[in-house]
């Protein structure tokens, strides 16, 4: 028997709770002392419901002007499921005599389940509001006095430093690299020519040995500024002396390139491919620096 | 073929950023230029109406800066009526901010010379420049500071009480509507 009353009693205390439309409800407001003239109030409406009730944000004062002395500026409401957050930003325009005691009014939630209202009242929030000025005010020189005109501010030109300072970069980015594209850099062009060659060849087999030794040979009248035969190296290695410690392969490379070219009958093997590429590699890093 | 499109591609984006380069390079200039008429205006030289008509709200704001200090209210007022609505939320708090100081000052004159017909309705629309300007930028103490001056200076009927203050403010609830400050204490 004692079982079941307690059993009974405490159905009936969780019914409670679960019938309760407004599960949480709070007002946080900022200090309530410590306003003047001209001052904005934030207050903050927090409400949770249970899950078939909605806010009526019609219920919701309206912005614009409350009384002679208060005006509501924003209303922000925020849902996060059944939660509603209100922002309510006052602005206060009172000039008391001394420090004076003022009341944001209260007003009424509206909340709907289906068809019925429940009202959920906020309460009114008494702050004290402090004059700026004293009852006899100072004089000035030209009578009563009053702040001065704020200067009138100087024209912000950031905007336009940046959009300047983009567009030249932008202009010269492009300007260098069309230069670049035209040889205007010749030394730049220079220590590139077999790292382009050896892209190329990168793409080509021992079937395509004629092409693979025209790379080649475009790459070293590059460097050499005119065109280069078996015979001129040695005017060749004056200028670029740093090529003497590849002269075996190169003396192999115009060899076979002449033999290829101007006999008939014959055929490129892989080893022959492969040693191309040997010589261009040298080369790369000879002009690269690290050789 | 890839080439050339390469090419015209790029000599088309170096234009372009040239073009943004002189136009910028302008605009630079032009904000340098305003800027120097700005200051001269602040120091209390005139400059040509016809290069503040074509320029900034800015530039304007600074000329009813200088009328105002001129004490030439109907110029100041009208120059300052022209961009209530330019620029801004900072700028349009500072010109209604300076607007309400034009009123006002008038209004402490005509209060002093004892003309009330003309200074309360000046007075109310200090204090209706000063509220716009707060709503605006609500941290402006010296609009918060001018405002009151105004509402001093042209105290307003309907007082607010509150319950318990009742027997304290009986006396001072007899307020007059004739602008002006009290001189001394009681």
């Amino acid at each position: 028997m004692r079982i079941l009353l307690i059993m009974v009693l405490s159905l009936l205390g969780c019914s409670g709770s679960i019938d309760e439309p407004v599960s949480y409800f709070n007002v946080e407001t900022p200090r309530p002392f410590g306003y003047v003239n001209g001052d904005e109030i934030p207050q903050r409406i927090v409400i949770e419901t249970r899950s078939d009730i909605s806010l009526q944000p019609g219920s919701l004062p309206a912005k614009g002007r409350i009384n002679r002395w208060l005006n509501l500026n924003q209303v922000t409401v925020k849902q996060t499921g059944q939660r509603y957050q209100i922002d309510l930003l006052y602005q206060v325009f009172y000039a008391p005599l001394e420090v004076k005691s003022l009341t944001l009014p209260g007003f009424t939630v509206q909340l709907s389940q289906g068809e019925k209202n429940i009202n959920q009242s906020v309460p009114a929030w008494t702050f004290t509001l402090s004059p700026l000025r004293e009852l006899v005010a100072r004089q000035s020189e030209q009578g009563e006095y009053m702040r001065p005109d704020v200067p009138p501010p100087l024209l912000a030109n950031t905007q336009a430093l940046y959009g300047l300072s983009a567009s030249l970069t932008v202009a010269a980015l492009i300007a260098t690299y069309l230069g670049y594209l035209y040889g205007c850099f010749p030394n730049r062009l220079r220590r590139t020519l077999f790292k382009r060659a050896l892209r190329k060849l990168a793409g080509l087999s021992k079937a395509d040995m004629e092409q693979a030794l025209t790379v080649v040979h475009h790459a070293l009248n590059s460097l050499n500024g005119q065109p280069l035969f078996l015979n001129r190296l040695g005017e060749f290695y004056r200028r670029n002396p740093e090529y003497l410690q590849i002269n075996a392969q190169l003396g192999w490379f115009f060899t076979y390139s002449n033999r290829y070219f101007f006999s008939d009958g014959m055929i490129a093997i892989a080893q022959d491919f492969q040693q191309l590429k040997d010589l261009c590699e040298q080369c790369r890093k000879i002009e690269r620096g690290s050789r | 073929m890839i080439r050339t499109i390469r090419h015209i591609t790029l000599w088309t984006a170096l234009a372009a950023s040239f073009a943004a380069f002189v136009y910028s390079a302008g605009a630079l200039y032009g904000i340098h230029r305003d800027n120097d008429l700005i200051r001269q205006l602040i120091s209390g030289k005139d400059v040509a109406v016809n290069k503040v008509i074509s320029g900034e709200p800015e530039l304007r704001l600074a000329r009813a800066f200088y009328f105002k200090r001129k004490h030439r209210y109907d110029e100041a007022l009208s120059t300052l009526s022209l961009i209530m609505d330019k620029g801004d939320r900072n700028f349009q708090a500072k010109a209604r901010y300076n607007l309400g100081n034009l009123y006002l000052e008038q209004a402490v004159q005509q209060a002093k010379a004892m003309n009330i017909n003309e200074a309360m309705p000046l007075a109310g629309l200090a204090k209706q420049a000063y509220r716009q300007s707060l709503a605006l930028n609500s941290r402006d103490w010296d609009a918060k500071y001018n405002l009151e001056v105004a509402m001093r200076l042209l105290p307003e009927m309907d007082r607010v009480d509150m319950p318990d203050d009742e027997p304290k403010n009986q006396k001072s609830q007899l307020w007059t509507t004739v602008p002006g400050f009290p001189r001394g204490l009681p």
